[in-house]
């Protein structure tokens, strides 16, 4: 695995030195100029690793000013968890606080930063497939199919969050530009991904969690098929059985030892940091501290009171996992906990003054998708849009959760209010609540109800998805369209 | 004193009055023709929209603006719909046919149909341009289907089990290997399969005891709303033995009830029923004595609930051996 990481680090130097004529010669996100070339199986998996590298983003230990980096992953608590009940930033400054109260603009950069980064790291799959037949023979079909859950990966990202996007599957020049802003249907986007994913699935294995791997493309695609208009609930029930089936993940006995035990027996798929490296460490973990306790930075995710209610009463062992304001002697106000599954090396929240240890060279991983996430989207496949189910093996996966929480009364009916509750707090600061609740159909009546109780302007004709970032649609020249609401 | 503040009003007054007329002579003097500079405006507005069914209700449609040029809007559902408007998470649909809204949403309460929208968009200048689009309402619903466990009681009195705090069995019934002659896809065994059996001593009625034993199971339909009625077959084969036998006041009764809710007690269940004292979403009594093996199969329609969660129920009051087998719910039509 260090190896591994070296690698990543030599790729994101070259990346880091062969940008500097960005200003005068602008190339929209959905392409990157290619200067350099493969001319060996390692150079492909090097390029392979490249595609994780654009996933894991540059951290501000690294580079402060982000027009000159991508923060792949780093920002995706702003434009997830902020955009539902569970969090929001403790102040009001810049476009990070726009996203807790629905005023996100077009030309926000934290938005902008991981659509570029998504663009990179489709760009970079397809540039592997450009390639592949320089690698190995027998290396090519699980080099193409790695680069193709990472593009499919992205796409997912991308079509929840923007909507229609320009699908773009192969390496496209620069003045293609009609191929470049042509924003494609989501069932179209839908299609490509499932199509990526199928064969990720036929072609991998299990050998990897810091990589693609066949039940990483299985959780995802499962995920895909509840997401889409038209839900393919047996599609998804069948894929969770499969991973529930290959017995080779299991739920960690103790909470905690999931987000501080590495790689641990329930991670599918996590995106890694190195701790102390600025080169490869993640910034969010800092991100997370709030300034009123000696954190480093702002404060986001701050956790709403309305989610700290929900963990009261429904958390079991998880809540003082997840939140302050649980263990120790420093409680504070309900609405103004701080998420503690992420707490770089070295914290200790219960010192005074409170001490976040590495800071902002935290090298806590980026969990893409775990057991847990698996054994409720069986619930879910198996509830199908219903209001409730009673079906015993959903109910074994939903009791293996509950039970974990040290929630053991048995469970005979799990309705779609239970689950989604249940989601909320096992996967909260996880990003998922989001797409949660677009996926039981209650986002709209959810949060506008949050939106008025914190004094936000909801408005349901942008509130779903992001705008298209304005750098991109200028560069498009009036090809890209807007969102509506923008 | 008094004087002062006579004088200085007087000049205020005064001073008013000759701003106001100088304000009304320069609006006057305000000329009507374009100013140095201006253009004409080339791009007029022009109309145009896109529409979604929101997930919580097919007949509600959510409008998308897709004019450009344009700053005003008016909407017109026609005679079959009205504007709906979201406060606070939840539509409300009110009256009028028409809406100024950008994005506003329509009910057409009708349901499943083709219904002509129009829009007109205008900017600033009052230039207009309309759009007709016909709007296709369709209802994709499809229900839930139903999983019976154990329907064909192969498993023995498994997944029918319930506890009763009156102190009545939790067994549900006899396990027997006298059941239906067909197997639970429908097709002939060539023989007996297994079963479900009461008699006297399982009871309930004017024969309940401690040992009366009421078969239950908790299942999930597609819930009956302001949208749509949704129905549902309860099917299932009974045999009643014909031997002589006393007979209670009730006869030789096979019952079967679908109540609303999942119970934990029993008999907080059994209570829900008709002959428990409550209301049962379907209450179903067969009492055609034909004789042990011979089978006879009953299909009763029923409407679901708000919720989804209902539980089936079987029960008998019984001289002789009354048999059921083939359990199965699904969808009407």
């Amino acid at each position: 695995m260090k190896k591994i990481k070296y690698l990543i680090l030599a790729i994101s130097m070259t990346v880091a030195t062969s940008c500097g004529d960005e200003f005068l010669n602008p190339l929209p996100d959905t392409v990157v100029s290619l200067d350099s070339y493969f001319a060996s199986d390692e150079d492909v998996l090097s390029g392979i690793y490249g595609i994780y590298d654009a996933l894991q983003g540059t951290s501000e230990a690294t580079e402060t000013n982000i027009g000159r980096a991508n923060r792949g992953v780093q920002f995706e608590h702003l434009l997830t968890e902020h955009r539902t009940d569970n969090t929001r930033n403790a102040t009001l400054e810049g476009s990070k606080s726009d996203f807790h109260r629905y005023v996100v603009e077009a030309v926000n950069v934290e938005s902008e930063d991981y659509y570029q980064s998504m663009y990179e790291v489709i760009f970079r799959a397809n540039n592997i497939l450009n390639y592949i037949e320089i690698a190995n023979e027998s290396n090519r079909a699980s080099y193409t199919a790695e680069a193709k859950f990472l593009r499919a990966y992205a796409y997912f990202k991308l079509v929840r969050l923007f909507g229609d996007v320009p699908l773009v599957t192969s390496v496209i020049d620069p003045g293609n530009t009609e191929a470049l802003f042509t924003r494609s249907p989501q069932s179209e986007i839908y299609a490509q991904i499932i199509v990526d994913l199928q064969e990720a699935v036929d072609v991998l294995d299990n050998s990897s969690k810091s990589r693609a791997s066949k039940a990483a493309a299985q959780g995802i695609l499962a995920k895909v098929y509840l997401s889409q208009a038209t839900p393919n609930y047996t599609g998804a029930e069948a894929l969770c059985e499969a991973i529930i089936a290959s017995n080779e993940f299991d739920l960690m006995d103790d909470f905690y030892d999931v987000f501080y035990d590495e790689l641990n027996s329930e991670i599918i798929f996590a995106i890694q940091y190195l701790e102390g490296n600025a080169l490869e460490s993640q910034g969010f973990s800092a991100e997370f501290t709030s300034s009123t306790r000696a954190g480093r930075d702002d404060g986001q995710n701050i956790v709403n009171a309305n989610l700290k209610a929900d963990f009261d009463a429904f958390g079991g062992n998880r809540t003082a996992v997840s939140i302050t304001g649980v263990v120790g002697e420093d409680v504070l106000e309900d609405d103004e906990n701080e998420v503690i599954k992420f707490l770089p090396t070295g914290s200790n929240i219960n010192s005074a003054p409170v001490s976040y240890g590495v800071g902002q060279q935290a090298g806590n991983d980026y969990i893409a998708l775990r057991y847990a996430d698996v054994l409720l989207m069986h619930v879910e496949a198996t509830m199908a849009g219903g209001p409730a189910t009673v079906d015993p093996d959903a109910i074994a996966s939903f009791q293996l959760v509950r039970d974990r929480a040290g929630l053991t009364a048995s469970v005979a009916t799990i309705t779609k209010q239970d689950l989604l509750t249940e989601r909320r707090v096992e996967l909260a600061f996880e990003n998922q609540r989001y797409f949660d609740l677009i996926r039981f159909g209650v986002f709209d009546e959810v949060l506008s109800a949050h939106s008025d109780e914190m004094g936000y302007l909801y408005d349901t004709r942008n509130a779903r998805l992001l705008p298209i970032p304005q750098r991109e649609r200028n560069l498009s020249k009036g090809l890209l369209t807007q969102n509506p609401g923008y | 004193m008094k004087n002062k503040i006579d004088m200085f009003s007087k000049i205020t007054r005064l001073l008013l009055s000759i701003a106001a007329v100088s304000f009304m002579v320069s609006c006057e003097l305000r000329p009507e023709l374009p100013e140095t500079g201006s253009v004409p405006d080339l791009t007029p507005p022009s109309a145009d929209f896109s529409f979604i069914p929101t997930a919580e209700d097919f007949r509600v449609i959510s409008f998308t603006n897709l004019s450009v040029e344009a700053t005003n809007y008016v909407w017109d559902f026609g005679t079959d719909g009205v504007a709906c408007e979201m406060v606070d998470g939840v539509l409300v649909c009110g009256t009028e046919s028409t809406s100024i809204a950008e994005a506003p949403f329509a009910k057409f309460a009708a349901g499943e149909g083709s219904y002509t929208v129009k829009l007109t968009a205008l900017d600033a200048n009052d230039a207009s341009n309309t759009m007709e689009i016909v709007v296709d309402v369709v209802d994709k619903f499809v229900p839930l289907p139903v999983t019976v466990i154990n329907g064909d009681f192969e498993d023995g009195s498994n997944d029918w089990k319930i506890s009763f705090s009156n102190g009545w069995n939790n067994n549900g019934f006899e396990s027997s290997s006298d059941g239906s002659f067909t197997k639970y896809d429908g097709t002939d065994n060539g023989g007996k399969t297994r079963g479900a059996k009461w008699n006297a001593t399982r009871s309930v009625g004017s024969l309940a005891s401690n040992n009366t034993r009421v078969a239950y199971q908790s299942i999930v339909v597609s819930p009956t709303d302001d949208q749509r009625t949704v129905k549902y077959i309860l099917e299932f084969e009974y045999a009643i033995k014909d031997d002589p036998a006393n007979d209670p006041p009730e006869g030789r009764i096979v019952i079967a009830d679908v109540v609303s809710g999942h119970y934990t007690d029993g008999w907080e269940a059994y209570q829900q029923t008709d002959r428990g004292g409550g209301t049962s979403l379907l209450h179903v009594e067969v009492s055609e004595a034909k004789g042990k093996g011979n089978f006879t199969t009953v299909q009763k329609e029923f409407t679901t609930n708000e919720s989804g969660l209902v539980s089936l129920m079987f029960s008998a009051i019984t001289p002789v051996d009354v048999y059921v087998d083939n359990v199965k719910v699904y969808p009407a039509n």
